[in-house]
């Protein structure tokens, strides 16, 4: 343990920690933009500049590690100062849009921006650089002109999904993001993820499925886990006028934070399918106790083998008789269990029971090993 | 979409044989694009395919290819690329005529095989105004000589055979005596004799030498080579590079090419000593690509002296090996910042790194790397072959008195004086000595206005400091010296202009990595062009300063950090005319 002192209050930091983490772990603000604590800090966007009694220059927080008796100041007037002017630099080309910006009340760019009081300067592109929504990814939503050049979508790629999609091109002010080799998401590995959305700290990136539909205040966040698989991922269902519009990462979920796949990120909108199937169907004949065929062929009689929708416990009754008539004629070995990863452990433990216990069979397995 | 069937298909042959000649891993990559470029094939196409075949993601292929200003993706026919710098703005008859007109000029002047490409600075401030037609340095040459030019003539190349007088010259000394393109007229000369001395030595002694001889870093910031080096010395981790920044890309300064030309032998003896030091076996010569030229020398110099048994395995029987490798850049002034520079030379877009760690712990390849200047390396031989007390004293043969800073320097004074030019002396010149005992003071005709010292990123200084004497802490009193030029501008230079000029640099250089250099050089551009053009706005000069001051404090790197200086002294001594 080292001594520190930040704004004057003498603190103990661990060796090795930036000043970020040792202000961060005694409760001391420091703004950040480019910095986010699941990436490697790059020191890019200089908003969490401070100064450090003794230097020449000011400081990226994220980035300077702390050195026994340092004295740092977090909110210094020329701190503060700087951070403003860095903010209106970043204003001066990022479109004043936030009227219609789908990110507006969650972008950490206008918060900033709120906190400094920093206003769009008359001067800069004001976002005029290039075409909106310019990416075919039928998920991902891009305007490069919202982008602040921060790089946590590229981080995000190449750390978190390690697919290395997005990258830096061409230099100082033309400075740009672009996939690959300036092609197209879907042509430059990208496998629509979303993980370079949760990180865009502006609304340079997007989700296209939602746009338009919602903002932060006005959904309500359900915490839930994913239904696709059994790695179990938790997100946050966007929920307006009881609907499921959107997913977003919850940075607290314990087994996944931040990252989702494609299909948990914007596999949602089956929820609200109009096909989706919400009850048990079984075929007429089970119900009408008809035989299933007559001499090998299907039967003639008008809507037999139709679906019928039914409750949970006829269907379950229907099926527990037809599985104890071929354990019965057939032996315990006829049936197969196979589960799915959809389900949860509970549920594929009962599974395991109902197979081998129940039904007297060691053939179940899971479709995780197909 | 979702149903597309992703096909393997190997990559182009063409192009991985390419990658393979280079070598095949990331560090080629520059050379492999370079290469594409050259054959008007670089597209997504090709770099995705060269991307696959080096084993590194599309992007970074990508922003390299858009990152070098040698590189276009655009198709091209040979390029002449005219020098845009300070220097040779000062030299067009037409300041102020933009620079779209001079590209216009030279467009109608050249025939049709020829594409004219703006650059940012050739490196060639003593033949300025400057052009490299494909790989060949040309100057003085204005739009008029074009046809000349497209057939071969190259202008005239300054001789710097003769000293001038007040001349102490120590790395210059050989200069039209020896052939640089033989190693025997080297060898004849003396050349080698520190090494040789070097080797009879162990590393210690060698270092220790270095160390005593308080030798500063010439490449502008005057850290002590010898500390530098016991960094480097002292770390466990192996093995350990020795790297020379030859990317002098920096407006006014010239002097490590002309090293580099004269006596080659000179730099190879000088790192071979830092490697034997250092204890590395294993160097690389980051060269800026527009000195192409510089760089044949080099790697024929390098071959002569393996020849020699001066590099290579078991150089002279003494058991040291040492291999240096000449690399080229491709246009990126950024490039010599000593972290950008190692990321360059590993196959990266060429942007500065976190520091600390620092290269002597983490450079390149994450090994202890010692990265000096051409002209820091140039000097060790003769500490080597002399001793550090004879460079301690060598400056005071000039003067009386002993200068505060021990050895020699290599000057460069430009603009309007009668003898612009190289030459070398030792510290603690003024800025009037440099220019009437050096310079052979101003035309006729000119009366000294201001003079930018150092380099670019210099102080703008006016008479008030004439008489000051120049040393690496001499910055404080407001006059730097920077990597030693100093570019002398009479009464018919605006400042305000002039400063247009730098600042049109710094924005075409910057990388682009921190907003406040991104923006902020973007935006100076922006408000000192209206001032150049008269159309000055309330509230102006409040903003430069601002800007001046976010750069200063809050940039990523050294070269943000250091826009600032021209920026703040001009408006210091020149405040009026900003206003007007």
């Amino acid at each position: 343990m080292i001594n520190i002192k930040i704004n004057g209050q003498s603190i103990q930091a661990e060796s090795g920690q930036t000043i970020l983490q040792a202000a961060q772990m005694h409760g001391i603000e420091v703004p950040t933009l480019c910095y986010h604590k699941d990436l490697n800090p790059t020191g890019n966007c200089r908003m969490c500049v401070v100064e450090v009694k003794g230097g020449r220059f000011l400081q990226a927080a994220c980035v300077t590690p702390v050195w026994d008796g340092m004295e740092i100041q977090t909110h210094s007037e020329k701190v503060t100062k700087d951070r403003k002017l860095t903010l209106e630099l970043m204003l001066a080309n990022h479109p004043q849009d936030c009227i219609t910006c789908d990110v507006s009340g969650e972008c950490e760019l206008q918060d900033l921006a709120y906190e400094y009081k920093a206003s769009a300067p008359t001067w800069g592109s004001k976002g005029a650089r290039y075409p909106v929504d310019s990416d075919p990814n039928p998920f991902i939503r891009v305007d490069m002109n919202r982008c602040i050049l921060c790089r946590r979508c590229v981080s995000a790629c190449a750390e978190i999904q390690v697919r290395d999609v997005w990258g830096v091109a061409k230099r100082g002010f033309d400075e740009v993001i672009v996939a690959g080799a300036n092609v197209p998401m879907l042509e430059a590995r990208c496998e629509s993820c979303g993980q370079c959305v949760a990180y865009c700290p502006t609304g340079a990136l997007s989700n296209k499925m939602n746009y338009g539909m919602a903002r932060t205040h006005q959904v309500k966040k359900v915490t839930t886990t994913c239904s696709y698989c059994g790695v179990g991922c938790q997100f946050d269902l966007l929920v307006k006028n009881d609907k499921v519009i959107g997913v977003q990462s919850n940075p607290n979920a314990p087994v996944n934070g931040m990252a989702l796949c494609v299909k948990g990120r914007y596999g949602y909108d089956y929820v609200h399918h109009p096909e989706r199937l919400k009850k048990p169907r079984v075929r007429r004949y089970l119900l009408d106790g008809r035989p299933k065929t007559v001499d090998g062929q299907r039967s003639t009689v008008d809507g037999h083998w139709d679906w019928v929708e039914v409750e949970w416990d006829v269907a379950l009754d229907i099926a527990a008789k037809k599985f104890m008539e071929i354990r019965d004629n057939f032996g315990a070995d006829s049936l197969g269990f196979l589960t799915s990863a959809k389900c949860t452990n509970e549920e594929n433990f009962l599974m395991n029971k109902l197979a081998r216990q129940v039904v007297g069979t060691n053939n179940i397995d899971h479709c995780a090993r197909l | 979409m979702t149903n597309k069937k992703i096909v393997y298909k190997p990559v182009d042959p063409e192009i991985a044989e390419l990658v393979h000649h280079h070598g095949g891993t990331q560090e080629s990559a520059l050379e492999v694009l370079k290469d594409l470029g050259a054959k008007n094939k670089l597209n997504p196409v090709t770099i995705t395919e060269a991307a696959r075949a080096l084993r590194i993601p599309a992007h970074e292929a990508y922003g390299m290819a858009t990152f070098y200003s040698m590189l276009s993706l655009e198709e091209r026919k040979k390029v002449l690329r005219v020098c845009d710098g300070p220097v040779c703005w000062l030299k067009r008859s037409k300041m102020d005529s933009g620079r779209q007109t001079m590209i216009d000029e030279w467009s109608s002047m050249v025939n049709g095989q020829w594409s004219i490409e703006r650059t940012s600075c050739l490196g060639l401030c003593d033949r300025a105004p400057a052009v490299l037609a494909e790989d060949e340095q040309a100057g003085p040459v204005n739009p008029k000589d074009a046809t000349k030019v497209c057939e071969g003539w190259r202008g005239v190349p300054t001789d710097y055979s003769q000293p001038r007088k007040g001349e102490v010259r120590v790395m210059t000394a050989l200069i039209g005596k020896v052939n640089p393109d033989e190693i025997d007229s080297a060898l004849a000369h003396g050349v080698y004799a520190g090494l040789k001395k070097a080797l009879q030595a162990d590393p210690a002694t060698v270092l220790a030498e270095v160390e005593s001889s308080a030798l500063q870093g010439r490449g502008g910031a005057g850290f002590p080579v010898g500390r530098k080096w016991r960094f480097v010395a002292s770390e466990k981790k192996t093995p350990r590079y020795i790297i020379c920044n030859a990317d002098e890309s920096e407006p006014l300064i010239f002097k490590d090419r002309v090293l580099m030309d004269t006596n080659p032998h000179q730099l190879l003896e000088g790192m071979t000593i830092a490697g034997f030091a250092c204890g590395s076996s294993e160097a690389w010569i980051y060269i800026r690509g527009e000195y192409e030229h510089q760089a044949r020398r080099l790697e024929r110099a390098i071959q002569q002296a393996e020849s020699k048994n001066l590099l290579g395995e078991n150089i002279l029987g003494s058991g040291f090996s040492f291999k240096i490798h000449v690399h080229r850049g491709a246009g990126a002034y950024i490039c010599g910042e000593e972290t950008a520079l190692i990321e360059s030379l590993e196959g990266k877009r060429g942007e500065p790194r976190l520091r600390p760690p620092y290269p002597p712990t983490y450079g390149f390849r994450g090994q202890p790397t010692a990265v000096n200047n051409v002209e820091s390396f140039c000097a060790v031989p003769h500490i080597l072959k002399n001793g550090a007390e004879w460079w301690n004293n060598v400056g005071a043969t000039h003067e009386s008195h002993l200068p505060a800073t021990p050895g020699t320097k290599m000057y460069m004074v430009l603009g309007h004086v009668k003898n612009p030019g190289l030459f070398e002396a030792p510290f603690g010149l003024t800025l009037r000595q440099i220019i009437n005992d050096f310079g052979g003071g101003m035309l006729d005709g000119s009366t000294f206005k201001f003079a930018l010292c150092g380099g670019a990123a210099g102080t703008i200084v006016d008479e008030s400091l004439l008489d000051t004497s120049i040393d690496f802490a001499s910055s404080q009193k407001g006059i730097s010296l920077g990597a030693g030029s100093f570019m002398i501008c009479d009464q018919s230079v605006s400042p305000v202009s002039f400063l247009r000029e730098l600042l049109h640099f710094f924005a075409a250089e910057s990388c682009g990595k921190c907003t406040p250099c991104r923006v902020g050089t973007w935006r100076s551009l922006e408000i000192l062009n209206r001032m150049a053009g008269g159309q000055g706005q309330q509230g102006d000069m409040e903003e430069l300063q601002t800007l001046a001051a976010l750069m200063q404090d809050s940039s990523f790197c050294g070269l943000g950090q250091s826009v600032p200086i021209p920026m703040k002294s001009a408006i210091e001594h020149f405040g009026a005319e900003f206003v007007k």
